[in-house]
């Protein structure tokens, strides 16, 4: 597997099959640049979990390979985690922690020194914008201030990619335009960003680039104005509905 | 449409849910086998005490008459009586000899006595062999002396209305013509002492010790059960395990964790447990301190550190079952349901070590809960105060080698994807058919 200096995450041909002849994922390849944000669209059920997970290191590929720095997901997956944070889709938070200390905990595990964790509760504490609710229990949380504080939490150890599965579902507006915001500043600022999502029109504003995945297939690749373009669409929207209605899928 | 019908159902279907069901099962499996192991034992103590090995030292016409009428038959019950001569006071070299559990002997001069109007002495020496409640109950003194008693009365009766001789002192000794002194060998020591008094004074920790390996397994299992599955469907346990700490570290600290929260509990009823035991078992004899010890009944460093390996061993394996099992939960109240199993194989070696001496169970009974590990835990009070070593090395070596492969197989499931993939495509158990909708 090849890798070009600015790519951070390398996907190359992943799959995985839970029994024979069914695949939930099957031969996605896509890159990630330094920076960049790149959003895995598709419907449920598509595949986007699963390609997600074992990118996090958390589900074993039955073929192909992922790299995170240069670090392979199949031979070094313990380094793989020192780059990467993820925020699973629905996550919650131990709700008997304070705010405060849940990002002090998640903080330890990322840092290396007292003073890196120091640091990262208080990049934390700024991203998540809760002030002195931070001294409650996460049990008294809204949906919301829960979902910012994982956003904090994912954000804070400046990884070299964040994966965020469906960042903003179940979120206000103005809660999803803060989550959205926040994301596009720490790119800008040469974070990379993975993320996943169903909701079209939020990933045709935030993302650089976008993935289309259906029944485990990554079906079409580009930037959102490009696959507009191309499909003559008049949003992404329109776009995926054309990728996933038209093309013909194997192994479905 | 009865409105009031489809309520009903629809409660019936909430509450008689797969947890209720096999709740009802279990107890019925759990009463079932209780039964069946109490009548074993009931029965057991009940056919002991209707076998009488006796040694008549009097050896004389009277005395051999009363071995002649025990032999005899009554309305309810038939003595199995065997005589043998002894050869040493050493009762415990005695027991071993005869291989039986207790000895009857008639002292010189029984006869002497009884015909002088006085009571007699016997001597009933027996074997204490566990804590169990019916491995002390019935132990066959009482029921010697009854015995001895009436075939006394019947032969004093017998000789003196036959000699027509029969005095007012006479029938007052006909009351109660025989008493007895009781030795009790254990682990070949012999003290002069009944064994129900020593299980009475014992009886606070037969009691209190299971009680505490029970609360303290179910606890740190239901404790675990419920980390586990709360961080599996909060979706905690992804994110722990995404992140740069060895997974090795993260089942080390759950482990450790709800060790404590048990042994927290665990001290807490037992130091309950002590107090109320000590004022049930009320006032003992003031010698009876010495006795204990002389019989090595303590509870000293070396008993507690024996047992507390056990119990250590018997903690982490119902840990690591429990995060294996909670590894299964789906939602909460699936991780509820989980407990069952480990429930089912607590209860069952707990009540048994209650009531019955487990290696003195028939081969299948005893294998099938010696295949529990936490049988050996429940066991070990017996197995290091009554000297039966090699059950208590084969369980400790059973539970080193069960907690191996219980480690092993939690860490397989958590330091590979098996932890998201046993439920949701249940290692082949559940859901079968999800792959496919897998997002």
């Amino acid at each position: 597997m090849s890798e070009t200096p600015d790519v951070v995450l390398q996907v190359e041909h992943l799959s995985k099959q839970y029994k024979k002849g069914v695949y939930a994922s099957r031969d996605v390849t896509f890159d990630v640049k330094k920076g960049e944000i790149f959003a895995l669209i598709g419907p449920n059920g598509a595949g986007k979990t699963t390609t997600i997970r074992m990118i996090a290191t958390l589900l074993k590929p039955t073929e192909g390979d992922a790299k995170i720095g240069g670090k392979s997901i199949l031979t070094d997956p313990a380094g793989v985690r020192e780059g990467l944070t993820y925020l699973p889709d629905e996550a919650g938070a131990y709700k008997n922690m304070k705010g405060r200390d849940y990002l002090r905990f998640m903080a330890e595990m990322y840092a290396h020194t007292k003073q890196q964790a120091d640091k990262f509760v208080a990049d934390a504490e700024k991203i998540c914008g809760l002030g002195d609710r931070l001294n409650d229990k996460i049990g008294s949380y809204s949906r919301g201030m829960t979902r910012k504080l994982l956003l904090a939490r994912t954000i804070m150890p400046r990884p070299l990619v964040a994966i965020l599965d469906e960042p903003t579902s179940g979120l206000d507006i103005i809660n999803a335009l803060e989550i959205r915001r926040k994301i596009k500043e720490l790119a800008s600022e040469g974070m990379s960003f993975l993320l996943s999502s169903h909701n079209m029109l939020e990933i045709e504003y935030v993302s650089d680039r976008v993935g289309i995945i259906a029944r485990g297939h990554l079906l079409e690749l580009g930037k959102p104005q490009e696959l507009i373009k191309k499909y003559e669409a008049d949003n992404l929207e329109d776009v995926f509905e054309l990728v996933v209605m038209k093309k013909d899928v194997t192994g479905w | 449409m009865n409105k009031f019908l489809s309520l009903l159902k629809k409660e019936l279907r909430e509450m008689l849910t797969a947890q209720t069901i096999g709740m009802l099962i279990f107890m019925l499996i759990m009463m079932y086998s209780m039964g069946g192991l109490m009548t074993r034992s009931s029965e057991e103590a009940q056919e002991q005490s209707g076998r009488i090995t006796i040694c008549d030292l009097d050896k004389t016409e009277f005395s051999e008459s009363v071995v002649e009428f025990l032999k005899q038959p009554t309305a309810d019950m038939t003595n199995d009586v065997t005589v043998f001569e002894l050869e040493s006071d050493d009762y415990a070299a005695e027991l071993n000899k005869l291989g039986v559990k207790s000895f009857v002997v008639l002292n010189k001069g029984f006869t002497d006595k009884i015909m002088s109007g006085e009571q007699a002495e016997i001597i009933y020496v027996s074997r204490m062999t566990s804590l169990a409640t019916m491995s002390n109950m019935n132990v066959g003194s009482e029921t010697a002396v009854q015995l001895i008693s009436a075939a006394v009365k019947t032969a004093l009766y017998t000789q003196k209305v036959n000699e027509g001789a029969l005095t007012e002192k006479d029938a007052l000794l006909l009351e109660a013509p025989v008493g007895v002194t009781e030795h009790t060998i254990v682990n070949d020591k012999s003290e002069g002492v009944s064994q129900l008094l020593l299980y009475s004074s014992l009886y606070s920790r037969s009691l209190f010790m299971p009680l505490v390996v029970y609360i303290m397994v179910l606890l740190g299992s239901q404790t675990m059960i419920n980390a586990v599955s709360a961080e599996k469907i909060d979706k905690t346990l992804e994110t722990l395990l995404s992140a740069p700490v060895s997974r090795l570290h993260i089942i080390c600290a759950k482990m450790l964790a709800a060790a404590v929260i048990a042994l927290l509990n665990a001290a807490v009823y037992m130091f309950g447990m002590n107090n109320l035991t000590i004022d049930l078992t009320g006032d003992l004899p003031d010698d009876m301190g010495e006795k204990l010890r002389n019989l090595g009944l303590v509870f000293d460093l070396k008993t507690y550190m024996l047992i507390g390996a056990q119990m250590l061993l018997t903690m982490l394996i119902a840990l690591s079952l429990a995060m294996i099992l909670g590894a299964f939960a789906k939602d909460i109240k699936s991780s509820q349901t989980l407990l069952l199993p480990l429930m089912f194989v607590t209860i069952i070696p707990f009540m048994a070590s209650m009531f019955t001496d487990i290696s003195g169970l028939p081969g299948t009974f005893k294998y099938l809960l010696y295949a529990i590990p936490f049988t050996h835990t429940f066991n070990a009070t017996d197995c290091v105060l009554f000297g039966k070593t090699n059950e208590y090395v084969f369980g400790l070596i059973y539970q080193i080698v069960f907690l191996i492969v219980c480690l092993a197989i939690t860490v397989k499931i958590f330091t590979s994807d098996t932890i998201f993939t046993m439920t949701e495509h249940g290692a082949g158990l559940f859901k079968k058919k999800k792959a496919q909708t897998e997002d």
